[in-house]
């Protein structure tokens, strides 16, 4: 086991794969976290013709295969294409773009409709406590803070899964865009198991981790003891 | 505190408050079926409804000193302790330790001043809301159905509180309710209210 541990974790191939799948993650899923949060706050908290239909799009891309996704950021960052000039295809920046598409709708949609269920109570009891503007704000994100958390957690979690998407934007290049996915992907194409199984169980190993945070978070909300 | 012509809607329920006087510095105690429009009437006096028509004279209290007492509190996501200052920190006031544990300790809470909130029981949610909606001194506190589900025990906690509140300091209080016992005992000017309506009994 140690020496199989060591060998996958000294594969320079392999070493590029997790830092640019992590690299990829953290970045689409930080630039998600603030849009989707921002329109999950506006969309709760403003009344607008057209309101119903925004939150049915949201829902739908909610869904959309990121193949899809994939495919729409592609014609646009392709050489002929609207975005073609800034040279994103086939780069991290180019496929942080796509994840970023496919994240922000799931975090927006699910800050949404945590705050349809708590923001009128929490915004009623900041009235009679005599809170202004920005502290029932700065009150309703301390309040849904686990909520926040576990929708990055979540968008994080599909983004270092995903594999359609990345795989046309970023063109699956060897040491540049080659992300853990695609690296699976491949290998089985080429027919080299171990080394796929390898960073399979990697993968697994990180949604562990997060899935064990989440659990952590929810645990602390039911624990009776001080914290 | 005067309320004229007041009107206000919610669905197809109407409030409608032609002249309600609220003296300064004593207990009112409103009492009214279900459904008739008390808990409305509390929330647009507290500013969580705005008023359709007519106006609300709070006679220079301004919104910052009114608060109010739901039937259900919220409680926020965290610890006792951080609950009952929460109305002192965003008024950037330091909390005087002595007087927050003496408080915790008239209400039988202090040893679960670093529990989680959430975690107490229904009664002791009630206590703790009220300690909260005393601790900043406001000048109107305006009480919910609080008294409706109290246990003897804390309903006498609370009746002590109001009466040492209203011997040193008064400030004004509106407590509704639908039990008469408790609202006449400790009230001192009653009010009925019917669909919406306050009427004179």
């Amino acid at each position: 086991m140690a020496d199989w541990l060591k060998n996958v974790l000294s594969d320079p191939n392999i070493l590029s794969a997790v830092r640019v799948t992590f690299t990829m993650a953290v970045c689409s899923t930080a630039i998600a976290s603030v849009l989707g949060i921002t329109f999950g706050i506006l969309l709760e908290r403003f009344r607008f013709p057209g309101k119903k239909i925004v939150i049915r799009i949201n829902r739908t891309l909610m869904g959309s295969p990121p193949v899809v996704v994939g495919l729409i950021v592609y014609l646009l960052l392709m050489r002929r294409g609207p975005l073609g000039p800034l040279s994103l295809l086939f780069t991290i920046q180019g496929m942080v773009i796509a994840q970023t598409l496919i994240i922000t709708p799931i975090i927006c949609g699910m800050i949404y409709s945590y705050l349809r269920r708590s923001a009128p109570s929490i915004r009623e009891f900041a009235v009679t406590m005599g809170a202004d503007r920005w502290q029932t704000i700065r009150l309703i994100i301390r309040e849904l803070r686990k909520e926040i958390y576990f929708c990055m957690v979540t968008g994080f979690g599909r983004s270092i899964s995903e594999v359609g998407a990345v795989m046309l934007v970023g063109g699956n290049i060897r040491g540049r865009t080659r992300t853990m996915t695609t690296t699976i992907s491949l290998l089985k194409s080429q027919g080299i198991f171990t080394e796929g199984v390898a960073l399979g169980i990697l993968l697994l190993l990180m949604a562990f981790v997060l899935q064990w945070i989440c659990d952590m978070l929810q645990r602390e909300e039911q624990e009776d003891e001080n914290y | 505190m005067k309320i004229t012509d007041l009107e206000k809607r919610i669905g197809t329920f109407r409030l409608q408050i032609d002249h309600l006087d609220i003296e300064p510095g004593r207990i009112h105690g409103i009492i009214g079926p279900n459904g008739c429009g008390k808990t409305v009437l509390l929330k647009t006096i507290a500013g969580i409804y705005k008023p359709d028509q007519g106006r609300i004279d709070y006679e220079g209290v301004t919104s910052r000193e009114i608060t109010m007492m739901s039937q259900r509190p919220y409680l926020m996501d965290t610890t006792v302790y951080k609950n009952l200052i929460y109305p002192l920190q965003i008024r950037k006031i330091r909390p005087e330790e002595g007087r927050v544990d003496e408080l915790l300790e008239k209400a039988g809470l202090l040893a679960q001043k670093k529990q989680y909130a959430r975690s107490l029981s229904s009664g002791e949610r009630q206590k703790l809301s009220f300690l909260r909606a005393v601790i900043f001194r406001p000048r109107i506190i305006l009480i919910d159905e609080t008294f409706s589900n109290l246990d003897p025990e804390s309903e006498a906690l609370f009746t002590e509180m109001i009466r040492e509140i209203q011997k040193k300091d008064p400030i004004t209080w509106v407590i509704v309710s639908h039990q008469m016992e408790a609202v006449h005992q400790l009230c001192e000017v009653v009010h009925h209210m019917e669909k919406g309506r306050v009427v004179e009994k």
